[in-house]
């Protein structure tokens, strides 16, 4: 790949995140991403994307300390 | 399997009540957070906790040595919210197409992106701007939410979502890509101002 547009560049943007191409397509993804500025922001919103619906996630674990009572004791009725 | 979790075992597979309270006691909250996350419906999520618990225990013969309680029932849980997935009416499979990036014909974005304006460490430490993040996973089209939540929140392998969802490996990466792609849409006009 050796002119790569924004298009072919973000249709791969997954696997080249995921550092799933070969040595010759990820250089011509990184000399694309060089010059074209809308490019290099669009990967760093994928990528922010990402962290962000893993961190929401993560955050509401934090937040869930106690499930409510009266599944707890639903499921303790379900076995008796 | 940690010592903690083999003595439990043993517990349940002798049939102690106060062993299954205790499992039900530690695991329910964050079994619930997982089921909210695939159903979005707390009153499904909460069926999908008992069901796991019931699930579980019956299976307790099946619990391999080597794993661990938290995984093990991770695991049915998220079957038993998947399984209420594909019972619920299915929603006629949305078009994502408008929350995928443009092309002009050579190939260049139609609307340059610009940078955000935080990183997600710097959102995340504010529960408002989390909350929106939420709605916009909500926001997503039912069959790519499911992928995102299993695959990236999850962080379940890509051969076992594709065998939960039955759809191919090459279909589930499609599906992950055009989901955080549209993720990434929706959070676009909030993070250029930020949050």
């Amino acid at each position: 790949m050796s002119h790569v547009t924004c298009i072919e560049l973000i249709a791969f943007l997954d696997s080249y995140v995921d550092d799933e191409l070969d040595a010759e397509t990820r250089a011509g993804f990184d000399l694309h991403l060089l010059v074209c500025p809308s490019c290099r922001a669009y990967l760093a919103s994928y990528r922010e994307t990402i962290e962000l619906a893993r961190g929401v996630a993560e955050r509401e674990e934090e937040l869930a300390h106690d499930a409510p009572q009266e599944l707890i004791e639903a499921v303790k009725r379900v076995r008796r | 399997m940690l010592a903690d979790d083999g003595n439990l075992i043993e517990r349940l597979r002798t049939g102690d009540n106060v062993a299954f309270e205790e499992l039900v006691e530690h695991h329910a909250a964050p079994l619930l957070a997982v089921t909210r996350r695939i159903l979005r419906d707390e009153e499904e999520a909460r069926d999908a906790v008992q069901e796991t618990f019931v699930a579980a225990f019956r299976g307790i013969g099946d619990f391999q040595s080597e794993s661990r309680v938290s995984t093990w029932l991770h695991r049915i849980a998220v079957n038993c919210a998947l399984m209420k997935l594909r019972i619920r009416e299915r929603r006629r499979e949305q078009d994502v197409d408008a929350l995928l990036p443009h092309f002009d014909p050579d190939g260049h974005q139609d609307h340059s992106s610009v940078s955000w304006r935080e990183t997600a460490e710097d959102i995340l430490q504010r529960e408002q701007a989390c909350a929106l993040v939420r709605q916009c996973i909500d926001q997503l089209p039912e069959p790519y939410r499911v992928v995102l939540v299993l695959r990236d929140i999850e962080q379940l392998p890509a051969d076992v979502v594709a065998e939960k969802l039955q759809i191919t490996r090459d279909n589930l990466k499609v599906k992950l890509h055009r989901a955080r792609q549209a993720l990434r849409t929706l959070l676009d006009p909030h993070m250029r101002g930020a949050m």
